[in-house]
């Protein structure tokens, strides 16, 4: 392995930038990470250069631990996205900078300087000053300046950042050919996703500081495992759906899912539908697809080789569209598609034409977070619990939805649930009999229950247990839903009976064995603590060592419930997450 | 401005790069008020100091330079000059650094602390260092002990000088700094420069004209400064008189042609200085 980042988290001002990153990158690969701005890929970028430390983990290059190594050491070549040539210098000294830090003869540096320039097309430049050369001209000096040491990595921030879109494509084929002809083990930061699908073999997504997902660019495209991946790569809708035993159930209309897994029971899930996956058509009949619902065009747009259009689906087809990426709020109840100039010619729409609307394929997010319902018991207060800044918070942040949900008999023994049907997670807000309400929602099943206290703000830290084997699973694919859309920290909290060294060796191992289980089937970087004692006790012990904490606790038992929870859910200032998975 | 001209003159604004005729008026009127106002206010004065000092003929003007105490006052004033700027060189430069590459607490009293010197009078400056080391100062017994003289001496008059000119460099380099970044020296440092290989091949050479200006300012008003220096300096002929501070003397003295003599050997030196600053200006900007 050529860089191998272990770990790898850097804090500003008390704010995780980059947040336990873990990332294997192979000889000669190309990897593109990419994210938004203030992903913190750039950070890590400069973490791997050795310009920033890390305050936590650990960064091999070479098989050579670099974690305490000064950039002069490092030996990286690094390449700015303002081109960062020695203004004062000619490009013949640029490139020949570090090779005379190195006190290499000046005959040898000639040599290389020349093959240098001529591996990025820019023989015969050697004495121009870069003010007089073009920026993309400044970018190849800069490349070559960055290899002019024969570095094991090269690294690019941004490097077309500053160029105009023609130059950006020549100069993207150059040091892609560059790359291919040295075998040079690249890293490349961009917010571009077409850059990222041109260039990478393999693609890492950032968001708020955390590496998301990992894999080749149409693994990414066609499998994403998260919303953000989803709807960042790409364009995407995301429909509610729900999950039978014979594939994926999106209004009223099965669809055989791309990805068969048994389901256990009836759940709802979020689908990803890409815009070109849509099919339109005059009626239900001529559809080649799986029929989804009706709908009228609302807005056509001609792009040159591709249609775009939105599509609003009927009123009556109970649709539960999400966001497309989140860029404006209207387009959430409107179905995104693009179509290629061979459909336009079979079909063409006009905006107000009524089409029948099917899909060819359905991909299924694996995240357990579908939607939000806030519960309480009047409608009133249901729509003030939904109006709660941190479920606003979540909710926008996961492209998610928030429905409300009056209980009039919440807590009341023997009564029945208005309806019996509970999807996606349920919210209530934190009170004073909260673990009886909880309890009564639980055995009535509801299956994740957020306690919401008032006025709670996205949390740092999340710390995370479970009582019982059957709910680790579902609480760690939880966490991990729940910390890839907000910058906190994971801790897992391992709680032993009594005092300690009781259990020890037995206990120990479970709770390794639950972090590496973790990190590996949910990409989930968890910080572990051991506790002793009575487990709610300390949880809430805990809890209230510090604000800004959130617990997403897993439970298999309902028995004594609401007692034995009372310090933990009764009028507590802390954000509890219930995932309940007992025995049907 | 009547209504009929004002109209005029927005209609002409109005089309810029067009010229009419009341276009050049206008232009004309700007440059013959600004020069008019510069030969009243600079020139005149100018030439009266070297009226003045030929005003006996050339023997006479170079025989003012033949006294003891005036060429001691002309060393004196180049061993300050030679002293003060490469100080304030190498602080300016730190300070510049400190100031535009670091994030620091009190980094803006820092720079507030910078801009003092030209913010207070000289007077008061030169004041300061009477109270600080004069005979009834605070350090005075401790030094008078120690045999140590520092007021009235060469020392006080650099301490004075080297007050007065600290902000000249600072203040040209922070905003180019600051301006410049930091992606050269990142990227240096990644191809295995080391801390002075950097500072020396890539930072200095990067702010050289800035600097080069910079010292030019601090080393005219070091040789031109008066106020501060008179208060430190004691006045004592052919020891800690300066060349502003014996122009003064002699002019009290009634000795017309050696005060403007002197006066315009200052002058010259103030004259060539502003020369090197337009070289600089002329070749070292044009870069940027």
């Amino acid at each position: 392995m050529s860089i191998i980042l272990d770990q790898v988290t850097k804090h500003y001002g008390g704010v995780p930038v980059v947040n336990d990153v873990s990332l294997d990158i192979g000889d000669g690969e190309f990897f593109v990470l990419l994210g938004p701005s203030g992903s913190g890929k750039s950070t890590l970028l400069r973490a791997i250069a050795g310009l920033s430390g890390v305050d936590h983990g650990r960064i091999a290059l070479h098989g050579r631990d670099v974690t305490h190594l000064t950039a002069r050491k490092r030996g990286v070549g690094l390449v700015f996205q303002n081109y960062a040539l020695f203004r004062h210098m000619t490009v013949a000294d640029n490139i020949e900078f570090a090779l005379r830090v190195r006190h290499v003869r000046g005959k040898l540096r000639r040599q290389r300087r020349k093959e240098l320039l001529r591996l990025v097309a820019l023989e015969g430049m050697d004495e121009r000053l870069p003010a007089q050369l073009s920026g993309g001209q400044q970018q190849r000096v800069a490349v070559a300046r960055a290899l002019a040491h024969k570095p094991e990595v090269l690294l690019l921030d941004e490097p077309f950042g500053a160029l105009d879109a023609k130059i950006r494509d020549e100069l993207r084929r150059t040091i892609r050919e560059v790359q291919r002809e040295l075998g040079i083990t690249t890293v490349l930061v961009t917010h571009d996703q077409e850059e990222a699908f041109a260039m990478a073999d393999r693609i890492g997504i950032m968001n708020l500081g955390r590496l998301l997902e990992v894999g080749a660019p149409h693994d990414l495209y066609s499998r994403p495992a998260t919303r953000f991946v989803a709807t960042f790569l790409g364009a995407a809708n995301l429909i509610l759906a729900r999950r039978t035993a014979d594939g994926i159930q999106v209004c009223g209309t099965t669809i055989a899912a791309a990805d068969r897994t048994p389901a256990a029971n009836e759940h709802e899930v979020v689908a990803v539908v890409r815009p070109e996956e849509v099919e339109l058509a005059p009626a239900r009949a001529a559809l080649t697809t799986n029929y989804l619902a009706g709908g009228v065009v609302e807005e056509v747009v001609f792009t040159g080789a591709l249609e775009r259009l939105r599509v609003r689906l009927d009123a009556a087809a109970h649709t539960p569209l999400l966001a497309h990426d989140g860029s404006d709020d209207n387009a959430s109840e409107l179905l995104q598609v693009t179509r290629t100039q061979h459909e336009q010619r079979g079909f063409a729409v006009t905006p107000g034409q009524n089409v029948a609307v099917g899909v060819r394929r359905v991909h299924v997010l694996p995240t357990p977070l579908s939607s939000f319902t806030a519960c309480a018991a009047s409608a009133q207060l249901a729509e003030a619990l939904g109006r709660e800044p941190l479920l606003v918070e979540l909710a926008a942040r996961m492209k998610t939805r928030i429905t409300t949900r009056s209980e009039p008999k919440m807590g009341v023994a023997e009564a029945l649930c208005e309806s019996a049907d509970f999807v996606g997670t349920t919210v209530i807000a934190s009170q004073t009999d909260c673990a009886h309400r909880s309890e009564w929602l639980l055995r009535r099943g509801a299956r994740d229950l957020l306690v919401l206290p008032a006025g709670a703000t996205a949390p740092q830290r999340v710390l995370i247990h479970w009582m019982g084997e059957a709910a680790r699973n579902a609480t760690l694919a939880m966490s991990a839903s729940v910390l890839r859309h907000v910058p906190a920290e994971a801790v897992y909290v391992g709680i032993f009976p009594g005092q300690a060294g009781g259990r020890g060796p037995h206990g120990m191992r479970e709770l390794l064995d639950a972090r590496s289980e973790a990190q590996a089937a949910h990409g989930l970087e968890m910080r572990t603590e051991m506790r002793f004692g009575e487990v709610a006790e300390e949880l809430a012990r805990r809890l209230a060592e510090a604000p800004g904490q959130m617990l997403i606790v897993g439970v298999t038992e309902l028995t004594r419930f609401a007692e034995r929870f009372r310090a933990l859910l009764d009028g507590g200032h802390w954000p509890v997450l219930i995932v309940y998975r007992g025995a049907p | 401005m009547s209504a009929a001209a004002s109209r005029v003159l927005v209609a002409d604004a109005a089309r810029p790069g067009q010229h009419t005729w009341l276009h050049s008026i206008v232009r004309w009127l700007f440059i013959t008020v600004s020069l008019t106002f510069l030969a009243a206010v600079l020139l005149a004065p100018l030439a009266t100091v070297f009226a003045m000092a030929f005003a006996h003929g050339v023997e006479a003007y170079l025989k003012a330079f033949a006294d003891p105490d005036t060429l001691a006052a002309i060393r004196l004033t180049l061993i300050t000059a030679a002293v003060v700027v490469p100080v304030n060189t190498v602080f300016g430069l730190a300070a510049a650094w400190a100031i535009a590459k670091f994030e620091f607490r009190g980094k803006s009293v820092l720079v507030t602390l910078i801009d003092l010197p030209l913010a207070i009078s000289p007077v008061i400056s030169g004041m300061l260092f009477v109270l600080l080391f004069g005979l009834h100062g605070w350090f005075g017994v401790w030094l008078q002990e120690h045999d140590i003289s520092i007021i009235f001496a060469l020392p006080g008059i650099m301490l004075a000088t080297m007050f007065v000119t600290f902000p000249y460099v600072a203040r040209e380099l922070i905003p180019l700094m600051q301006q410049l970044g930091n992606d050269e020296e990142e990227a240096a440092i990644t191809l295995g420069a080391g801390g002075w290989l950097t500072f020396f091949r890539v930072t200095l050479p990067k702010v050289r004209w800035g600097l080069v200006y910079g010292m030019v300012l601090c080393n005219a008003r070091a040789m031109g400064e008066f106020g501060a220096v008179s208060v430190v300096s004691g006045h004592i002929r052919g020891l800690t008189n300066t060349m502003p501070l014996h122009i003064e003397i002699l002019y009290n003295e009634y000795n017309f042609v050696g005060a403007f003599a002197v006066a315009s050997l200052l002058t010259l030196l103030a004259v060539l200085t502003l020369g090197v600053k337009t070289l600089v200006e002329r070749t070292g900007y044009r870069g940027h």
